[in-house]
């Protein structure tokens, strides 16, 4: 170690800062009390209470189907939806579309659920699954085209039209040059979509009805009604799934660079002979 | 002709309302290599795109043996491209890429697999097929783009600067090879090039283009010993262009003497330019030569001096030579009458070549 600069100090503060509340919950939730006032003991009271609620573990399941469902179907209409867009000759439209997309994007999650509500009532649509399945598609797609188009836009202008010299059609351009090449940013949208659907609140609040819940708004009404150490016990599970996840993506994007470092090098090496 | 493989028919091509192309006609005979020269943005590119199906003419006829192939799509046209910006598919390796055309075509995997390391080894890429393009060099894409399209065997390639990303020494190897390819196949090629070394070297014939025209067609030494205007002259090779005036057929009068030359077919006392090759040029002991010039500068290259002087009228004269002078020298210029070439101003291509039928 050489020296310890102010800049080092403010990033352990910042650390400090922004993971001491989710150490704190975690640190409760073994507690043997009922409360966060102190800790009275080790305990895994709140993880068995939370196992056998099968209220809870059924939300948690609805959440899950939700995000893998919705994340899924607006990946394939955000990823031609992004297709459009890149395809599209006029640049008046083209910006127009953009235009709107980024304003889905940015405009608050409050007014994406109320005009959602206002809009499934008027339409007398009942709320439940459906109802937050096809909002979450809607908010997910502007994300999706959003990590897709900048993939598609680097793909060297002329790609296209090198398939279609070699004698491919439009449907086989798609597919084998097209789709394959932006592969990456498909995955990154999906992924994305996946998390905003996870953890949205403001949007699910406004359009699930009396018998359907996800995660984020039951948490949100059992915190009001006071501390619940059985919330704790979820939060520090997703808690350790995301830790596992990350890692778990860290490691694999390591074994692929790793594994393309060996291939060149085995490649230079024959070469070199 | 009996053997056209491509042929325009008063092409014409706009952006908008910017005209690109402008009445482009040519015949493509098949076998041969073929280069459109000229500088960037004249409008190469365009050709090849029309050619290959990428893009419409606005206007005029594209024929492939003899079909219009206006309205026949890119994927249908019997013409490979090797794209000036390689267009390689990043997700696929080295041999996935070249392979692309067979498979779209069906072929054997066994088939594939001969031909794909063919292709390879004749771009010196054997090694290679394992290696994704990002982890390639500029010059090797270049070569992983000529192996993709000459796999296929087209009956026309078309080539858009496929050299200029290279070293020196590895493009002048590789014109020669391309050269040995294009005979050894018997396809015809279409090479782009703005590099007018690269040009004389490689091809049976030269389009040299600027501006959106095909300014003259012919054979590397048509073109470099009778260039049409100034721009051509000046493109192809070094060249000592200078103002004169047609006395009668056969004699062209500049510096302010009497020359006898080759030419013919224009009025007296025409207006017109008098071009001479700096190699043509002998240095020889003053006033015995054709033409009195004082050397301005001196530079030696090695196999000879370049030299720049100036004569009586004040024309600059650029002379290619192994004998040293000095600067500041007068010294004499000894050329032959068949060493000047007469360009008339804005004479087009077809009553240049009608004028030459007349005396040669
Ligand atoms: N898609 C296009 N839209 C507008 N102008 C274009 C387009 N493609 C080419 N051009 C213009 O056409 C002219 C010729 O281009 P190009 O054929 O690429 O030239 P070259 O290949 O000889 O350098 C250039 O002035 C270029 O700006
Ligand atoms: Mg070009």
């Amino acid at each position: 170690m050489k020296k310890w600069h102010i800049s080092n100090l403010y990033l352990i503060f910042v650390f400090l800062v922004l993971y001491l509340p989710i150490i704190y919950l975690i640190f409760y939730s073994f507690n043997a009390g009922d409360t966060m006032d102190h800790f009275s003991g080790f305990s895994w009271r709140h993880y068995g209470t939370l196992l056998s609620d099968s209220r809870m573990i059924s939300i948690v399941l609805n959440t899950l189907i939700i995000a893998l469902l919705s994340s899924l179907i607006a990946t394939i209409v955000g990823t031609l939806g992004a297709l459009g867009i890149y395809s599209t000759k006029k640049a008046a439209v083209k910006n127009g579309l953009l235009s709107l997309n980024n304003v889905l994007m940015v405009s608050p999650d409050v007014i994406i659920g109320a005009s959602f509500l206002i809009f499934f009532t008027f339409l007398g649509f009942s709320l439940g699954f459906g109802s937050v399945l096809l909002s979450h598609i809607a908010f997910s797609i502007p994300i999706v085209v959003l990590m897709v188009l900048p993939k598609i836009n680097e793909l060297p202008a002329t790609m296209v039209d090198a398939a279609y010299d070699l004698g491919a059609t439009t449907w086989q351009t798609l597919t084998k040059v097209i789709l394959p090449a932006i592969t990456p940013g498909i995955f990154a949208g999906f992924f994305m979509a996946f998390t905003y659907s996870l953890d949205d609140f403001a949007v699910t609040f406004f359009v699930t009805g009396n018998g359907f819940s996800t995660l984020s708004v039951e948490i949100y009404s059992r915190a009001r009604q006071g501390v619940d150490l059985e919330v704790n016990a979820l939060s520090t599970l997703m808690f350790i799934v995301s830790l596992l996840l990350v890692v778990g993506y860290y490691l694999l994007g390591r074994y692929n660079q790793s594994r393309r470092m060996q291939r060149v090098k085995a490649a230079e090496a024959k070469i070199n002979q | 002709m009996a053997n056209s493989v491509i042929e325009f028919r008063q092409v014409n091509k706009s952006f908008d309302e910017t005209k690109v192309l402008d009445e482009i006609d040519f015949e493509i005979e098949a076998g041969k290599f073929y280069t459109l020269l000229g500088p960037s943005g004249c409008g190469k590119t365009t050709i090849l795109r029309l050619i290959a199906g990428f893009a419409d003419a606005t206007s005029g006829d594209i024929l492939f043996e003899g079909q219009k192939i206006n309205e026949l799509p890119a994927n249908e046209r019997q013409v490979n491209t090797v794209f000036q910006d390689y267009a390689l598919f990043p997700h696929l390796n080295v041999f996935e890429n070249v392979a692309f055309g067979l498979e779209i075509r069906k072929i054997s995997k066994t088939e594939i697999k001969t031909a794909v390391n063919e292709a390879l080894k004749l771009v010196h890429l054997s090694d290679y097929g394992n290696r994704e393009i990002s982890e390639l060099s500029g010059g090797q894409q270049q070569r992983v783009a000529i192996a993709r399209a000459i796999v296929n065997e087209p009956k026309v390639l078309l080539l858009d600067e496929p050299l200029s990303a290279l070293d020196h020494k590895l493009r002048k190897e590789m014109q020669g090879e391309l050269r040995d390819l294009q005979r050894r196949l018997g396809i015809t090629f279409i090479f782009v090039t703005h590099d007018q070394e690269e040009a004389l070297a490689m091809s049976d014939q030269i389009f040299v283009m600027n501006a959106g025209k095909i300014l003259q067609s012919g054979s590397p030494v048509d073109i470099y010993d009778e260039p049409i205007n100034h721009f051509v002259a000046d493109f192809i090779g070094e060249s000592n262009i200078v103002p004169g005036k047609m006395q009668r057929d056969y004699v062209v009068n500049f510096d302010g003497q009497d020359f006898s030359c080759v030419d013919a077919g224009m009025k007296p006392n025409e207006a017109v330019e008098v071009v001479i090759r700096p190699e043509d040029l002998d240095i020889v002991a003053v006033d015995t030569g054709q033409v009195n010039v004082t050397v301005d500068t001196q530079l030696f290259r090695g196999v000879d001096y370049q030299i720049s002087a100036h004569d009586k009228m004040n024309n600059e004269w650029k002379i290619n030579s192994i004998h040293k002078t000095s600067v500041g020298q007068i010294v004499g210029l000894a050329f032959e009458p068949e060493d000047i070439h007469i360009m008339r101003y804005h004479e087009t291509e077809d009553d240049f070549d009608a004028r030459l039928e007349t005396y040669e």
